[in-house]
């Protein structure tokens, strides 16, 4: 059986303000889907719905085919991060995971595996919340969205506040989930974060998906594949080699921008005997059509800060 | 970066459905696992045991004064009274106020069963808490009549008694309702504390003196005058004057302040509950 999550034409409105506007996809067993966005574009409102926090205006969102509140102990099914800091500051992390394994039922042994298993030592466990730093936080909603053994994860925003290691360390615990078949989905409005981790990407701007598939098949979908920076010791001859070959070529700074994938101008170059000084893709990166993608809903507009960023 | 495995098991558990005394156990634990908890039920504590104190003081230091059993229930209710309301409040509006609700009700989606949950748990609690109150009515009773001299009289009218602990759970059902139609701390404290001790005192006994309207009006609005009498033989209107048997008007005036204060609050809370978005 795939634990898998269905979205379905999912609509909240907010008075006048549609905050999710009829957002369908599927994040699918085995796989890390990403939920992308920028702030306010509706990512923790599409969350909120599927957990059955936020009712929806239209649409719906299943798990394994049954709604939330339909899924008999839900903390065995699906592990929930909506905000690391929505715990009582006066607990302790140790009663917060008590707390959960209580109302699941599970034995208190498991409050002990979960706090080893994301490096939570004892004495931090005794801490109350009010003294945890905000990674801290995240590394105890990590725990306690994992101790009901779920098959499927929902976490919003959870690498805010972890550091470079812990991010680098909550990557591979993801990773490892979703190869052993389990169905994750993470927002985040941090497009580094999630490029390494996600096999599929939602992009979502103003409440509407803008994007969605694997980071190729968006790079691909924008037209943007396929062209290269090249700078070599002899850019005259190379020129005449690519033009050649039928490729455009305008010069670039010490360089050329070339319309062929690198390894074509790679094989130019070796054909013509031309020494590479630089070679690198000169697509527009992921971050590029994420930004132009959501650029209506940007708060800055990012054409203006790209303007002055040269002119600085 | 450790060994524990995270793979989710292989096949699906079979997994029941929470059980409510399971709901009931972690809403126990949740009022007394934080530090304002706990702070709350050492003052309960303390407050009753000032009272009981201060009764045994007054016992010491005069010749002719001398009480009995139900003398002390009637003294203990007020700390009781003062109290526990805030219980009922905090259990429900902290998960608010700390956002908590988020995870209560992402491990259980019946927001109603978690609501009937904290109910049942801060009813129990309230009973615990009367049960203190009257043994320490009885220490005292003892305590005193020891230190003023004078044989203790262990008589208590049970109806009397009975009609007592029904209008504390009365209050404290009301506090609770209140406190899920507001959601919020500060302001659900007020609301109570207007309604249950400064419109009684300061407005409903002024009002009940000067109008004979008022005298009509009042027990049909407030559960207090409303209940007095039937709190037996030989209780008191606030004016002093005896109480006359309840009548047909004076059930109705009972039914009416307890729609009023109990039901119309807990059926809203209720709706608001339901309804209202979780963030």
């Amino acid at each position: 059986m795939y634990a898998m999550i269905k979205v379905e034409g999912l609509t909240r409105v907010y008075g006048t303000f549609t905050a999710v506007d009829d957002v369908s996809f599927t994040a699918e067993a085995g796989k890390v889907t990403g939920f992308l966005g920028p702030n306010g574009a509706g990512k923790s409102t599409t969350m909120r719905i599927m957990v059955g926090l936020t009712n929806p205006t239209k649409g719906r969102a299943t798990i394994n085919g049954s709604l939330y509140a339909d899924l008999p102990n839900p903390g065995r099914h699906v592990g929930v991060l909506l905000d690391a800091s929505a715990q009582h500051d006066g607990r302790t992390g140790r009663e917060v995971l008590t707390l959960a394994a209580m109302t699941m039922g599970l034995p208190k042994s498991r409050v002990d595996e979960m706090l080893e298993l994301v490096s939570l030592t004892p004495s931090e466990a005794k801490r109350r919340i009010k003294n945890y730093s905000l990674g801290m936080k995240q590394r105890l909603g990590i725990a306690h969205a994992l101790i009901g053994d779920p098959k499927v994860l929902i976490l919003d925003e959870p690498a805010n506040g972890l550091d470079p290691a812990g991010i680098r360390w909550m990557r591979g615990l993801l990773k490892e989930y979703a190869d052993r078949g389990g169905t994750v989905l993470l927002s985040s409005h941090l497009l580094h974060e999630v490029e390494q981790i996600a096999d599929e990407l939602i992009l979502i701007g103003n409440g509407r998906i803008v994007a969605e598939g694997t980071k190729d098949t968006i790079l691909a979908s924008q037209g943007t594949a396929g062209q290269s920076l090249v700078t070599s010791l002899d850019n005259e001859a190379l020129t005449v080699a690519l033009k050649a070959k039928g490729y455009s070529v305008e010069p670039l700074g010490t360089g050329m921008r070339v319309s062929a994938a690198p390894a074509e101008v790679g094989r130019a170059a070796l054909e013509s005997n031309v020494v590479l000084t630089d070679l690198r893709d000169g697509g527009a990166g992921l971050e590029d059509i994420f930004l132009q993608l959501t650029a209506e809903t940007q708060r800055e507009n990012v054409a203006q800060i790209h303007a002055e960023g040269v002119s600085a | 970066m450790s060994a524990v495995s995270v793979a989710p098991s292989t096949p699906l558990p079979a997994v029941t459905k929470v059980p409510f005394g399971r709901l009931l156990l972690v809403e126990w634990r949740k009022m007394t696992d934080t530090r304002a908890g706990r702070a709350l039920l050492i003052i309960s504590a303390g407050m009753l045991l000032l009272a009981m104190g201060i009764v045994v003081l007054v016992a010491a230091l005069n010749d002719n004064f001398s009480l009995g059993l139900s003398t002390w229930s009637s003294i203990l209710t007020i700390p009781l009274s003062l109290l526990t309301p805030v219980l009922a409040i905090m259990i429900v509006t902290q998960e608010w106020g700390q956002r908590t609700n988020m995870v209560t009700f992402s491990l259980e989606p019946s927001r109603l069963r978690v609501m009937a949950a904290k109910l049942v748990a801060v009813v129990a609690f309230a009973l615990a808490l009367i049960a203190v109150a009257l043994l320490c009515g009885i220490v005292g009773n003892a305590l005193a009549a020891a230190v003023g001299g004078y044989d203790a009289s262990w008589s208590i009218d049970g109806q009397v008694l009975g009609w007592t602990i029904a209008q504390q759970l009365l209050y404290f059902v009301s506090a609770f309702g209140i406190a899920m139609c507001l959601l919020s701390t500060p302001f659900s404290i007020v609301v109570v504390y207007v309604d249950q001790l400064l419109l009684p005192l300061m407005v409903w006994s002024t009002l009940y003196f000067i109008f004979d309207w008022a005298a009509d009006l009042i027990p049909f609005i407030d559960m207090g005058y409303a209940m007095s009498p039937f709190m037996g033989a030989g209780g008191m209107m606030p004016d002093g004057t005896q109480l006359p048997d309840p009548g047909t008007q004076e059930v109705l005036a009972l039914i009416c302040s307890i729609f009023l204060w109990v039901v119309v609050p807990v059926v809203l809370g209720a709706y608001r509950v339901l309804k209202s978005e979780v963030k």
